[in-house]
């Protein structure tokens, strides 16, 4: 502006794969710290539904109850309600006992095996009192032959082997167990910037050319067929592994590429269990993190927000 | 193949196609098919069972029993004379059984045994017959016989998996059916319901020669010795020693060099001379001949001149005998007497091995020429002195001879007490009832008591060696086939003497050479190789036979001159005779040997340099199998691998096949001294294209191979090939404490302690020897991502950092178990102890902890949460009236409380009950405990290298470190194991081609920051396994606590909430600060402080009572000049303890000196 460096910056996104449980798309213009946090929000912040509570009446399988409520809670639960829900720890219709509509899902699961067939008890098996909160289905939507009981098994049973049980589901966040993490892998890179010194590198013959090429692990450089120059294939498999400078140097060329990673733009991968979509825990994690933020501000100036931001104040207390 | 046939040229139609090392596995795959993994403890149990017992009872002699002549006044006899004679025949055993309370018998299985702690024995049975001769006046005989079948003469605990065990030749179905663990090796004994092993013991191997340099300065220069045992005999070794004086100990000067012989019973030693005399050989050329066969060998005759020298006077055999007997036991007797004395220990004490009848006396001139000649060899140098740690000179007493020597002592105890009880009947003109004479019970309880005890041999009686018989580890599946393969040496663990304990060559291939315990009994406790077999022994008769007709010639019919010339046979370390074409006799041996016509166990030593051929059938030698070799070539061949590879039913062919058709054969430690054996089968053919270069153009066998040398827990560990040795040894202590699964069976077990994984993984990177270890079956670890980086500072010295949320997903939980027991006792007839919920009522100390858990019958139900001190049985036991009487509330009381609670300081549920009978028909109990255990911060981790960690700290998943990608791997298991062509070349390779960097390295980013980490991480799976320590389990502090009742200072021990001891060298620490307050505190304050009253005139306490605050020391008659002192309670009790030896510690409180005037006006 007028001639004066502005440092303020406008982070941009661009999107580059979209899938249900899988979203890869780049971050621009800010810095690792906000990339960071994003990534750290995204695994250990945005709040999903998973079982919390079990129940047993009859267990006569060859796991422990301990072991079923563990296995139970691990399974990921749809949690597009989540962002909605209450923490059933300051739920005020039902005091925090975690048993009303606001804060928590009752699921129930019966099996009892009569045939001589193992049977196989699954997340299917689990029937929810609420519609929108219900196991995730990983049934492959191009659907080959075994659409049917694909869930994630439980136990496996024997005949007579019997198991009764009540669950109850509430919402909560990664940083307190795992099970309540949405995300499988978040991860991110620098995006890396290479040069090439084409002049350097004809200087040396199709062989060693080859050899530096083969010298990365990753598939980032090439030969091309016809003009036998080496080009840049994809920059993005750099691992950063140093190998190909290693084998400039060892074969007496430094600087024949040169690599540094740029430090305002990053490729995210996001990979979820499920429970809410790639794209919505994306954007979920930005609500958080401006809540987050939002609660900082408040904190200056205000002095009883809590009602305002209820949810989050606790949040920002307890967590 | 074709491609083989065109240039091999050494390449054969029918001798068919080389073998791989591959194929070699096809092999080991057979032998471990067939034998399983704790081959040696079955054949030497059933070795036990099937001839041991049987010879054991035949050589007992007849019971006979003559009355004593009573004093029974009017009462004439028919018969002048009635002698009884009572003889054990042949002996059967059942299947297991078990008889309960009420007398009813039935098939006992191994799962009821451990559950219900009974034992696992089999009823023993022997025909008895019962012979009564009478002699009547005239002269005449009458003999009675009276046959009892089947007598009941004892219960013998049995093997499980032996073939007398219930389980014996069951399939897997079957198995599992009888609640018992398919991949259970059986191999040992359930006493009482607990597992016990006999752990087998080394010994030296008796009736060797053995010729040792002594060092100087000693009275003697070499000393020979033979520990002679003659077969199935159950006394002690008789050694004899054959000593060579030094040339300096000796008076005379240079010609002392006299030879000497140690005799059993004689006092002092006997020159060898005289020992020849008195054996009946009394010419010196005579005795030259039997001792250095050569005349012309004058280096050794000069050797005996002393010898010969020493003995001139004693130029006869009845002088000689006189001679020895005059230094014998025996004194004032006359000498017939002496004579008859010493031809007795000439006949049956000395050298017993070579015989103890008559006329053996050439034959121990020999045998103990011999011994004479193998010293002087060694004193001339021709031959180095033996070597005690060599395994050929080891034998290993297993199971089986372990419980021979048991049975055969509880035996002759049974038949002593057999004729003691004839004899009372007899001699009391009573029947005789065999039923009543023959005690079961000596059998059944010795039996038991030192399988129970691990004290081997009778109780309370000298001699006996503890700790035979131990509980089975049952930690992890590795740890129950180690121990299961272990072997004690029984050496003094103090002796500073290091060579038994270091590796010796000869234990190539027998021993583990890293699986040994660190500190005190290193390299005592061994662990066998995985491929090892131990012999049970065969009768020696066969091969005698063989030999006869093979024409070896006996003593009687050669004269000693041609000894030089033939080859000395002995046979188990006697010598038995000489032949004169040992090449022909020990090629025909060996070949009858693989053809199985001779026994496969049986050890052929052919000693060249020595000129002795030596035959072994003894049992306890460590022996191996070898693929033989022949021209440089394997005799087994691809085809017959095929057919391993074909077979479908375990009966054709397999393992036993192959040693049948000769294409392995057990080598024995001693004989693997003569053969040449070629590491790989590489080496063979590298060896044959090209001979010039090759190592050896004689091999005679072939490893089969080389990572066969290890034991069990050694051939879990991956690459041990590339780690430092003590890695291997330290791993191999580690994976004992390993958790995984242990036995398929656990649910159904009642463990007192029990650890299981939740989610165990096979592990990525295993051996091939894994495979028939049931490693991937039952694994004790996870493959768990480690990155070697320094991160957060939480894992410096020997710790790690673990994701957490990993932790929550269930990374490394496991489960715990605990079973309590408890039993309702019988206290005399009537009073029982009973199981049910004490009421505080009437029911007398009471625990703190809760006793809500319980149900009506005393027992907390399944599901039951428990904490603390919380009651899981409750038990009462009734108290007389009249004991509870005294006192006057004391009487509501009519019932103490005998319940059982749960550890201070562990938690659970409530997992099982049982509730049964046991064995006397009295109720039983045992309650399992389950808890979950969570790794945290201090909980024990190791890799499979020795590296062992705590956890210091765990980081959810977003603080830890994290890569870009994740990718796969090529989808298979990496071969690990040692001694093959895997290199870290390979590695690195098969790494960059699937796109990761060559040596494992990554580049990471930092989980706080987001930051890339600037050094790229060495990052990858490695398999990691959960130890058994955990922090949960040692976590103790207190402040008060209990104090222990003797000496009032605190108790001991975290289970006694006891408090943690500030040592000696903690007090020399403040010592040094100078802190003695705080000292003081410590030691005084904190502990056992105390006050007494000291009477100042005498200086002992005196009576104090601070109520009425009198005080009197009453001797004295003193009421006023009494001091408060404070000293320890220990220190208290130690005065009163020497006040009660008479002797008077006085506590002065004033000046010394006064004290000595106040004795002085006593005075």
């Amino acid at each position: 502006m007028d001639g004066i460096a502005s440092y303020q910056r406008f982070p941009t996104v661009k999107i580059r794969e979209l899938k249900d449980d899988y979203a890869k798309f780049e971050l621009r213009n800010t810095d690792a710290s906000i990339a960071n946090a994003l990534r750290r929000v995204m695994i250990s912040e945005v709040p999903t539904v998973a079982i919390d509570l079990v129940e047993i009446e009859i267990n006569s399988t060859v796991l422990n109850d301990e072991f079923l409520a563990h296995r139970l809670g691990l399974v990921p639960l749809t949690s597009e309600r989540a962002m909605s829900m209450r923490f059933s720890r300051d739920c005020d219709a039902c005091d925090g006992d975690g048993q009303c509509e606001f804060c928590s899902v009752e699921f129930h699961l019966r099996a009892k095996c009569i045939g001589d067939q193992t049977l196989d008890v699954t997340s299917k098996d689990l029937y929810s009192s609420d519609h929108t909160v219900v196991p995730v289905d990983f049934s492959d939507a191009s659907g080959y032959e075994n659409s049917e009981q694909r869930g994630i098994i439980i136990v496996k049973l024997r005949r007579g082997q019997e198991l009764k049980l009540r669950a109850i589901a509430r919402k909560g966040i990664g940083k307190d167990h795992a099970k309540w993490s949405p995300a499988a892998t978040v991860t991110f890179m620098y995006e890396p910037a290479i040069h090439i010194n084409q002049e350097m590198m004809e200087s040396l013959t199709l062989d060693e050319k080859q050899s530096f090429v083969d010298s990365s692990p990753t598939k980032v450089f090439e030969i091309d067929d016809e003009t036998h120059q080496v080009k840049i294939v994809d920059s993005e498999a750099y691992a950063y592994d140093e190998e190909v400078l290693k084998k400039a140097e060892a074969m007496g060329k430094p600087g024949l590429v040169e690599i540094y990673a740029k430090e305002d733009s990053f490729i995210f991968t996001v990979e979820s269990t499920g429970a809410v979509k790639a794209s919505q825990l994306v954007l979920n994690a930005i609500d958080i993190l401006k809540q987050k933020l939002d609660a900082v501000r408040l904190s200056e100036d205000t002095v009883e927000a809590d009602d305002q931001f209820g949810e989050l104040g606790a949040h920002m207390r307890g967590g | 193949m074709d491609m083989e046939e065109e240039y091999d040229p050494a390449y054969n139609e029918d001798e068919g196609e080389d073998i791989t090392q591959e194929d070699a596995w096809t092999v080991i795959s057979a032998y471990f098919d067939e034998k399983g993994l704790v081959r040696q403890q079955l054949d030497s149990f059933d070795e036990f069972i099937q001839n041991t017992m049987q010879e054991i009872v035949d050589e007992s002699a007849d019971i006979e029993i003559r009355p004593e002549s009573q004093h029974n006044p009017g009462h004439q006899n028919d018969f002048a004379e009635t002698i009884y004679k009572i003889k054990f025949g042949q002996i059967f055993l059942s299947k297991p059984m078990m008889t309960e309370s009420d007398g009813e018998t039935a098939t006992l299985f191994p799962k009821a045994a451990r559950l219900r702690n009974l034992t696992y024995s089999a009823p023993l049975y022997a025909d008895v017959s019962k012979r009564v001769i009478k002699k009547g006046h005239d002269g005449e005989e009458v003999t009675e016989t009276q046959d009892f079948n089947k007598v009941f003469i004892g219960k013998v605990p049995i093997m499980l998996r032996s073939s007398y065990c219930t389980l014996y030749q069951n399939n897997e179905k079957d198995l599992t059916e009888l609640g018992e663990c398919p991949y259970d090796q059986g191999g040992y004994f359930i006493i009482n319901g607990s597992e016990k092993v006999l752990i087998a013991q080394e010994k030296m191997s008796t009736n060797h020669v053995y010729v040792f340099k002594k060092r100087q300065p000693n009275k003697y220069a070499y000393v020979g010795e033979v520990r002679s045992m003659a077969e199935s005999q159950n006394r002690p070794p008789s050694t004899m020693f054959v000593r060579m004086l030094s040339r300096t100990s000796a008076k005379g000067g240079s010609s002392g060099q006299y030879i000497r012989a140690t005799l059993p019973y004689i006092r002092t030693e006997i020159p060898i001379i005289i020992v020849f005399r008195a054996l009946g050989f009394v010419a010196d050329k005579d005795i030259l001949e039997h001792i250095c066969y050569d005349f012309a060998d004058t280096q050794m005759m000069e050797l005996l001149r002393p010898s010969l020298e020493e003995a001139f006077v004693i130029q006869n055999q009845q002088v000689a005998l006189d001679y020895i007997g005059k230094r014998g036991a025996t004194v004032g007797v006359t000498r017939e007497k002496r004579i008859k004395y010493a031809k007795e220990i000439l006949q049956k004490e000395m050298l017993p091995h070579v015989g103890v009848g008559e006329y053996c006396e050439t034959k121990k001139a020999y045998y103990f020429g011999y011994i004479i000649h193998r010293l002087l060899l060694c004193a001339i140098g021709r031959r180095a002195e033996d070597d005690r740690d060599h395994y050929g000179n080891k034998r290993m007493d297993l199971a089986g001879p372990l419980l021979g020597g048991l049975f055969r002592m509880l035996f002759r105890k049974l038949t002593r007490d057999v004729r003691g009880y004839v004899q009372k009947c007899v001699d009391n003109g009573k029947d005789v009832n065999l039923q009543f004479a023959i005690k079961a019970k000596t059998i059944t309880s010795g039996l038991k008591y030192s399988l129970a005890t691990g004290n081997w041999g009778q109780a309370n009686a000298a001699g006996t060696r503890a700790g035979v018989s131990q509980v089975l580890n049952r930690l992890t599946y590795a740890s129950t086939l180690s121990h299961l393969r272990r072997l004690n040496s029984p050496i003094g663990r103090e002796g500073k003497l290091a060579k038994p304990r270091q590796l010796h060559n000869s234990q190539w291939g027998m021993m583990c050479p890293a699986e040994t315990p660190e500190g005190q009994a290193c390299g005592l406790v061994k662990n066998l190789a995985l491929m090892v077999y131990v012999t049970v022994g065969s009768a020696a008769y066969p091969i005698l036979e063989f030999l006869e007709e093979w024409g070896t010639e006996n003593f009687e019919e050669i004269s000693p001159a041609v000894i030089t010339q033939a080859t000395k046979i002995f046979v188990n370390g006697c010598w038995v005779g000489i032949h004169r074409d040992p090449d022909m006799l020990v090629r025909t041996l060996r070949r009858l040997r693989r053809r199985v016509d001779v026994n496969t166990e049986v050890g052929v030593v052919r000693d060249i340099r020595l000129k002795e051929l030596r035959i072994y059938t003894d049992y306890g030698r460590c022996s191996r199998p070898l693929f033989i070799v022949e021209k440089q070539r394997l005799l087994i061949r691809r085809k017959d691998i095929e057919a391993l590879q074909q077979k479908e039913s375990p009966e054709d062919g397999g393992w036993h096949d192959l040693v049948a058709k000769g294409f392995i054969e057990y080598i024995d430690t001693e004989e693997e001294e003569t053969t040449m054996i070629s590491m790989t089968i590489n080496d063979l053919r590298s060896a044959r294209e090209n001979p010039e270069e090759a190592y050896s153009d004689t091999y005679t066998h072939c490893e089969i191979h080389p990572s066969l040398i290890l034991g069990v827990c050694a051939s879990i560990i991956p690459f041990p090939d590339h780690n430092q040795s003590p890695r291997n040894t330290y791993q191999s202590a580690m994976g004992k404490q390993a958790m995984g699964i242990y036995v398929t069976n656990f649910q159904f077990r009642m463990d007192t302690l029990a650890y299981v994984l939740y989610y165990p993984q096979k592990p990525l990177v295993t051996t091939r020897a894994m495979e028939h270890l049931h490693f991937r079956q039952l694994p004790a670890g996870i493959n768990a991502i480690v990155a070697i980086a320094c991160y957060s500072g939480y894992n410096q010295e020997d710790s790690v950092i673990m994701n957490q949320s990993s932790i929550d997903r269930g990374f490394f939980r496991s489960l715990f178990f605990r079973s309590y027991r408890d039993e309702e006792k019988k206290m005399g007839t009537l009073v029982k102890e009973d199981f049910g919920r004490p009421d505080r009522a009437n029911t007398m100390g009471m625990r703190h902890g809760s006793y809500d858990k319980l149900d009506d019958d005393g027992l907390a139900p399944p599901g039951t949460r428990c904490s603390g001190e919380d009651v899981i049985i409750g038990k009462t036991t009734p108290i007389a009236q009249d004991d509870a009487g005294q006192g006057q509330a004391a009487s509501r009381y009519t019932r103490r409380d005998h319940s059982t609670s749960l550890r201070h300081s562990e938690t659970g549920m409530v997992d099982q009950v049982l509730l049964t009978t046991n064995a006397d028909g009295l109720r039983f109990v045992k309650v399992r405990v389950r808890s979950v255990r969570i790794p945290q911060i201090g909980d024990k981790f190791s890799s499979r290298h020795g590296q062992k960690g705590t956890v210091g700290m765990t980081y959810t998943q977003e603080d830890m470190p994290w890569t870009v990608e994740v990718a796969a791997h090529m989808g298979k298991e990496g071969d690990a194991t040692p001694f093959t062509d895997v290199t870290v070349d390979n590695i690195s390779k098969a790494l960059h081609k699937c796109g990761y960097q060559m040596r494992g390295f990554e580049t990471m980013y930092n989980g706080h920051t987001g930051r890339r980490l600037t050094a790229m991480i060495f990052l990858g799976p490695t398999y990691y396994q959960r130890l058994k320590h955990m922090v949960d389990d040692k976590i103790h502090s207190r402040g008060r606590g209990p104090v222990q009742i003797l000496t009032r200072q605190p108790a001991e021990g975290r289970s006694r909430d006891g408090g943690l001891r500030f040592g000696e060298m903690e007090r020399d620490c403040m010592i040094a600060h100078g802190a003695a307050h705080f000292l003081k505190e410590r030691l005084f304050d904190q502990s056992d402080a105390y006050r007494v009253h000291v009477c100042e005139k005498c200086g002992l306490v005196a009576i104090a009572n601070l109520k009425k605050n009198s005080f009197e020391c009453r001797s004295c008659k003193n009421k006023t000049d009494i001091v408060q002192v404070h000293i320890p309670y220990a220190c208290k009790l130690l005065f009163q303890e020497l006040m009660s030896m008479a002797i008077a510690p006085r506590m002065l409180t004033k000046d010394v000196k006064l004290a000595k005037d106040l004795k002085k006006r006593g005075a």
